[in-house]
């Protein structure tokens, strides 16, 4: 038997996603060792600790373009922007979780996930001190699948950190303390919907396999450079891979997923689907379209254009009739995921200095950040029955709480996109990266369903404004310090990114390098 | 002069100019966020960040002093604010004698205000929005007058027009103070589309809009482009500086609480306009056309200005005519080009000091008089109120141009310029000016004796009574202002020596009249003026109700020559029948697509969301369709 | 056409022929019943049924560590335990099958059908005189599960580690799902239950059921002397059998009689 040599693997480059995942693991033992009084200090601290020690793990290694782990983790600066964007939008999401202040039941998170809902046991727990802190490794490991799952060069890498993504997210969707069948219900659709897809983008690879002989990106473009990429195996492949890459970022028409699970999760478990898994599965998109498939170019752009349209449209349109807060969030990620494709198609090529891939990353670290703080808000309007998100609810919250309409005003204004804040600049950017390759007529789109989505925005400011308050209307809750963090964050960074964008907007240029 | 355009990098202190923005700008963030628990201390964290703003003005100031010969502006880049492809809007300082001048003029006058209204607003109870407001005004002002560039001489621009439609409407529950509010703000919009569109053509002609890039690129342009420029960014001035045709707002603007009017319409804000031509100098140089029409809309204006001020009976309202046709002078003099740069920041410096002392004296009055405004209601008040008497007498005089007061400087020098632009325009100029000059003494000699000499004709329950010192402080420090300030500027430590690395050395002129000759001329009108309202006003009683039958001269001033008619005949009725034309077009024609358009979009999303039916089989089936879809759509792009 | 390099193309042998073409029916047959079966362990059964020709495809393809990995872990292992849940649960415990939703049989069918012949025709097309390559050379250095191993150490090294975090999540999931953590002394131990016994009246253990009855269900419940029904060897939650009536009537037709105990769960007597 010959000789086996291990390949070499560079532990810096990897350092942001084993950081992570090592204290995934730390959590897990946290869990089983330390006492129950402790834990819920404990898991906070070492959650928080993987995801900023992980920012800063990026910030240590930037600059650094390789492959490692036998070509199957590419370490450059796009997936170095993304980890670290995944980090940053992580551990605010962790903050969220960590909120004790709002709930009188001190935590967003069911006591026990096991009980049946409605047994004399359950009710009896509502209230109590303590809740499942299995969440904080749990969310670990699906930061440390995201961060892997966009930055691996190798398909085989690629689906096993979509499923380390996925499984965590499955379980802690369902464990709401509040409303436990609506969260249970959202887990078990998301599960069966996520395996769904899972089987496609398998199937897929299975067929880029048979193809090529490699799951290695870039030698599938090499294979597709050389024999022209003829052959159906190639493209049925490629067809499902994108299936599948195209339901976790939820675009439609792989989008139905989205309002339901949105909905039932706790809304720190929204967030973070809503941010982190958007720019984990857009980074994948990115590197496997463009590494993998860069040379067939032309199989896939005018499919991806359509769905561009399609997901900006639908998101827009379906946005118009929600009448639940986090509803009409998860359909304005849906057409966001669209304007975000606009990006994908304006990658641009070494002329254009890759100022579509620049402007994409851009706008991933703005839509990220301004959706976590739209979901902050959402805790915070609370009623009897926990989060008050029905719409209705939500009529002339300025004159109960000033400070908090105008947080979400300013969130929404950047959802929108309106100047000044920093979602202006994120769609200004990919417009503008888009009209320079020539994809004008998807702008005019883009733009039209961007106006179609202000309506939805402005009418909840109009809401919050002008309506008269509800007689029975919710609270807003004072947040504590966690959350009180994330308003903070997320707000300056709307403003900031939207009045002085130049520094960030270097960065992702600088960061716009795709290996492999 | 040197080359236009060209600045130094800002190093040490001067690097700091920002805070001068920053200060009140924090100081309004914490006082509007802060809430009720700072109605205690608002108006001291007002006034403490101005005061602030102040020694720091006068420390880089200081050090600007202190620059090397040619290094005299200094520019600090502070971040790029639209770096998207080859639209770089950066947001930067720049800080040369001419923002200083202004700099220190809005932290002084600022601060000392600031300090007046501590007084003034005791009895409101919303001090601390109104404080919020004025540093919110403060730090919009120095951001207009310390860009480096149009954008972000524009962010100001419109910063400023913000906390002047905020103060004018600060007592919003009166319905002449929300009209004013709301006429201001549009006034204003007209102009301020002026200065968009020159911003639109910078970038469009020369791809960018920095002052460095527009005043080196200048030179290239095709003339018309430059005269346009230059009657865009007039259009702007007229609007912010209250010029016609855009001045209707300015009168009305002072529904606001007086040390607004002082601050904002009269001292700094509206002498924006000013600011922007003077800033704009490489371009008016370059354009005849755009420098006469500045030249006739200041003749113009503070003609009439001078002649409805002669009419009112409200004292506010006579000292806003005045600031219409002070600002004319100003106008006047910065369309003269080289010759009047200088002269026309002279006296809108010395008009700052004085304007800004008579508003706060007519406050002190209102203080006193249980807020009337009816000049009609006031008289013999001198006795009464020692101290404001005093301290407007001061500002009355230097306003008039008394002799060897701070407005004799700067006027005379302003006419004696338009005398000296020559030609027939020349003398039409400095003749309008010496006119304007005397009606000033005129309704300015009406207004002192109407108020402060003769029998009191109060309302009986008039209790009038000297304001408190936090009022009077204030008062006196800027009357010294008017008295001295002139003098100082031009001879002890001249303005035009100060200002020469911005308009570069005065240009020598022969003179058409001697400088003396003017001088002594405008003092006889002057005198004339003040005989003439001591002659009409003063020895005869005057009328508690104005009278009725008087001359046509007189109704027309009363009616503001007809400005308001002239603005609801010409724009406002047809303004309406094409408003009318447009609502019915809008009603039938767009708003029939806009709905359908929307009812389509409702129905469009009440019909696809009964695709979202909750069931997971009809989410899979969605999916597997979707795949099956993107399936043949990819091979359907291979091979077909 | 795929890039796979023709090397010395092993004809498919009739044996393997054959063996397809009896395992491949057999593997549909399972998957068809497995999504017909009504009941859920028959379609457990019908995808052991799949599962195991599949095992027996690896084998016939030169490939006996993933035949046996297949047959062990799938059919051994998850299926048992598919199963144990299943009968757990309760092998009655069936959904509605109404479907609600018009159209969605006959679309989802319909699509099922497309997509599969779309796929399968594709394979099949892209497939066809394609010459197989055989397992000669990647099986040449120490046979199959050695060149498994040393993909798995090599260049699938970091996915096979990777896993390890599934795996994690998966066992901590379970924990969450099914574990009921109960605070410390908030129910009694096997100690506190002994003593509570033995103090208590009944110190011995229940009646069982079927004692003196005729048959020994855990649904007859056991007689007294007298020919009565011990109320306490009564089973919770089924339904007994009525007892043989001792004086009267005939006792062969009691199979057919029967009560419903549910009403006497907690063993009060009626």
């Amino acid at each position: 038997m010959p000789d086996l040599s291990a390949p070499s693997i560079s532990y810096l480059g990897l350092a942001p996603v084993l950081i992570v995942l090592g204290a995934a693991c730390i959590g897990v033992l946290v869990e089983a060792f330390v006492p129950r009084h402790l834990r819920w200090n404990a898991q906070v601290s070492l959650a928080l600790l993987g995801t900023v020690g992980a920012l800063a793990a990026v910030i240590l290694v930037a600059g650094r373009n390789e492959l490692t782990a036998a070509r199957a983790v590419a370490v450059d600066g796009a997936a170095l922007f993304i980890e670290g964007t995944i980090a940053a939008l992580g551990a605010l999401s962790i903050l969220m979780f960590a909120e004790r202040a709002l709930d009188p039941a001190k935590s967003a998170f069911v006591a026990s996930a096991a009980l049946p809902v409605g047994s004399s046991a359950d009710r009896k727990l509502a209230t109590a001190p303590y809740s499942q802190t299995e969440v904080f490794p749990l969310a670990s490991f699906a930061i440390g699948g995201m961060m892997l799952f966009a930055a691996s060069n190798n398909l085989l890498v690629m689906f096993v950190a979509l499923e380390v993504l996925s499984l965590p997210l499955y379980l802690i969707c369902g464990m709401a303390r509040r409303r436990r069948l609506l969260s249970q219900e959202s887990a078990v659709k998301y599960f069966l919907l996520g395996s769904f897809a899972s089987a496609f983008f398998l199937y897929g690879l299975a067929l880029i396999y048979g193809y090529s002989g490699t799951v290695d990106l870039g030698e599938i473009r090499e294979v597709a450079a050389r024999s022209g990429a003829s052959d159906a195996l190639f493209v049925t492949g490629l067809a499902l891979l994108i299936v599948g890459l195209l339901f976790k970022a939820g675009i439609a028409p792989f989008h139905a997923w989205t309002p339901d699970v949105y909905q039932g999760a706790p809304t720190a478990v929204t967030a973070l689907m809503a941010s982190c898994t958007k720019v984990a599965a857009f980074g994948a998109i990115l590197r496997l379209l463009y590494v993998g498939f860069g040379t067939s170019e032309w199989t896939w752009r005018p499919l991806i254009y359509t769905i561009a349209i399609v997901s900006m449209v639908v998101g827009a349109i379906l946005g118009i009739t929600q009448t639940d807060v986090k509803r009409m969030l998860a359909y304005s990620s849906i057409a966001h995921a669209g304007f975000l494709l606009v990006g994908v198609i304006a990658l641009g090529d070494a002329a254009t200095a890759g100022r579509g891939l620049s402007s994409t990353l851009f706008y991933l670290l703005t839509y990220g950040l301004t959706t976590v703080g739209g979901f902050a808000v959402v805790t915070l309007v609370r009623d009897g029955d926990g989060e008050a998100t029905h719409l209705s609810k939500w009529a002339g919250l300025a004159s109960r709480s000033p400070l908090t309409a105008a947080v979400m005003t300013l969130f929404l204004l950047g959802l929108a996109g309106l100047p000044l804040t920093s979602g202006f600049t994120g769609k200004f950017a990919v417009f503008r990266a888009a009209i320079d390759d020539g994809a004008w007529p998807l702008v005019v789109v883009a733009l039209l369903a961007s106006a179609i989505a202000a309506f939805f925005y402005l009418r909840l400011v109009v809401l919050m404004y002008f309506s008269a308050p509800a007689e029975d209307g919710p609270t807003v809750g004072v947040p504590g310090l966690p959350t009180t963090i994330v308003l903070a964050v997320t707000a300056a960074a709307t403003v900031i990114l939207g009045l002085a964008p130049g520094a960030v907007l270097d960065l992702a240029e600088q960061a716009a390098v795709l290996v492999g | 002069m040197e080359i236009p355009g060209t600045y130094a990098e800002a190093s040490g202190l001067l690097a700091s100019a920002w805070l001068l923005v920053g200060i009140p700008l924090i100081g309004a963030a914490v006082l509007l966020l802060g809430g009720r628990r700072l109605d205690k201390a608002g108006h001291l964290i007002g006034c403490a960040t101005i005061v602030l703003d102040f020694v720091l003005a006068v420390a880089l100031v200081a050090a600007l002093a202190g620059q090397d010969e040619g290094e005299k502006a200094v520019t600090d880049t502070l971040f790029s604010f639209i770096p998207v492809g080859e639209l770089q809007v950066d947001i930067g300082m720049l800080f040369d004698p001419l923002s200083a001048v202004f700099v220190l003029l809005i932290t002084g006058v600022g601060a000392l205000i600031h300090i007046y209204s501590i007084g003034y607003m005791a009895h409101d109870r919303a001090r601390r929005r109104f404080f919020a407001y004025m540093n919110l005004f403060v730090a919009a002002m120095l951001l207009l007058v310390l860009g480096n560039g149009y954008v972000t001489l524009y962010i100001g621009w419109e910063g400023v027009g913000l906390a002047s439609y905020l103060l004018i409407a600060f007592w919003y529950r009166r319905p002449a103070a929300a009209t004013a509010a709301k006429k201001a703000f549009i006034m204003n919009r007209v102009g301020d589309v002026g200065l968009i569109i020159a911003i639109f053509v910078m970038f469009a002609t020369l791809g960018s809009t920095s002052f460095a890039d527009v005043f080196a690129g200048a030179s290239g342009l095709a003339a018309g482009t430059v005269t346009a420029l230059g009657l865009l960014l007039l259009l702007g001035a007229c609007g912010k500086s209250g010029q016609v045709p855009l001045q209707a707002w300015l009168p009305d603007a002072m529904e606001g609480p007086t040390p607004v009017s002082a601050l904002i319409h009269a001292a700094t804000m509206v002498t924006a306009g000013v600011y922007l031509i003077a800033r704009s100098a490489p371009l008016f140089d370059l354009s005849e056309t755009a420098r006469t029409a500045v030249t006739v809309v200041g003749l113009v204006t503070l003609l009439y200005g001078a002649i409805v001020g002669c009419a009112y009976d409200d004292i506010k309202k006579v000292l806003a005519y005045s600031t219409v046709s002070q600002i004319g002078y100003m106008f006047l003099a910065v369309g003269l080009g080289p010759a009047g740069y200088a002269v026309a920041i002279l006296h809108l410096l010395t008009h700052g000091f004085f304007k800004a002392g008579l508003f706060l004296g007519a406050g002190s009055v209102m203080h006193g008089m249980n807020d009337e405004v009816d000049m009609r209601k006031f008289g013999g008040l001198g006795s009464k109120m020692r101290i404001t008497y005093i301290t407007f007498a001061l500002g009355y005089l230097s306003l008039i141009g008394f002799p060897f007061f701070s407005g004799y400087f700067s006027k005379d020098l302003v006419i004696e310029v338009a005398f000296d632009s020559g030609g027939t325009l020349g003398w039409i100029l400095g003749g309008g000016a010496m006119l304007a000059a005397g009606l000033t003494a005129f309704y300015m000699t009406r207004l002192m004796v109407m108020t402060f000499l003769g029998r009191p004709r109060w309302d009986s329950d008039a209790h009038p009574h000297e304001s408190p010192a936090v009022m009077t402080v204030p008062m006196v420090v800027l009357s010294l202002g008017s008295v001295f300030a002139g003098f100082i500027l031009v001879n002890v430590l001249p303005l035009s020596d100060w200002l020469e690395p911005v308009f570069g050395p005065e240009p020598e002129v022969d003179h058409v009249v001697a400088p003396i000759v003017v001088s002594i001329l405008t003092t006889i009108v002057v005198a004339l003026g003040v005989g003439a309202a001591w002659f009409f006003v003063a020895r005869r009683e005057v009328p508690v109700r104005p009278p009725v039958n008087v001359s046509p001269v007189i109704k027309a001033a009363r009616a503001n020559l007809y400005g308001d008619a002239f603005n609801e005949s010409v724009f406002m009725r047809p303004g309406q029948w094409l408003t009318r034309a447009m609502v019915y077009v809008d009603n039938r024609g767009i708003d029939g697509a806009v709905n359908g358009l929307a009812a389509g979009l409702g129905g469009t999303s009440g019909r696809l969301r009964r695709t979202q039916t909750g069931f997971v089989r009809s989410y899979a089936l969605s999916i597997l369709g979707g795949a099956l879809v993107v399936t043949v759509a990819f091979l359907a792009v291979r091979f077909g | 056409m795929s890039h796979a390099a023709v090397l010395a193309a092993d004809v498919v042998s009739s044996g393997e022929a054959g063996a397809f073409w009896v395992l491949g029916p057999i593997a549909l047959a399972g998957a068809i019943g497995m999504v017909l079966s009504r009941n859920a362990i028959h379609s457990a059964l019908w995808l052991v049924l799949t599962m195991l020709s599949l095992g027996g495809f690896y084998f016939v393809q030169q490939a006996p560590f993933l035949g046996a990995v297949q047959i062990i872990v799938y059919t051994g292992a998850i299926m048992i335990l598919f199963l144990f849940v299943l009968m757990l649960v309760g092998r009655d415990y069936s959904d509605s099958i109404v479907e609600t939703l018009r159209g969605q049989r006959v679309a989802a069918i319909l699509l099922g059908i497309g997509f599969a012949g779309l796929v399968g025709g594709l394979i099949a097309d892209a497939t066809s005189g394609v010459e197989s390559v055989g397992l000669a050379e990647s099986n040449a250095d120490g046979g199959n599960v050695a060149a498994i191993a040393r993909l798995l150490f090599t260049d699938y090294l970091l996915a096979f580690e990777l896993t390890s975090a599934l795996l994690i999540t998966a066992a901590v999931g379970a924990m969450i799902l099914a574990h009921i953590e109960h605070e410390s002394g908030s129910r009694p131990g096997q100690k506190e239950q002994s003593i509570a016994r033995i103090k208590g009246p009944r110190p011995q253990t229940l009646t069982g059921p079927g004692v003196f009855a005729r048959g020994n269900s855990v649904a007859a419940p056991a007689l007294l002397p007298d020919g009565s029904v011990a109320e306490d060897s009564r089973a919770t939650g089924m339904k007994m059998r009525q007892p043989p009536a001792i004086a009267s009537g005939s006792i062969d037709d009691l199979d057919d009689v029967t009560v419903d105990s549910g009403a006497n769960r907690d063993g009060v007597p009626t």
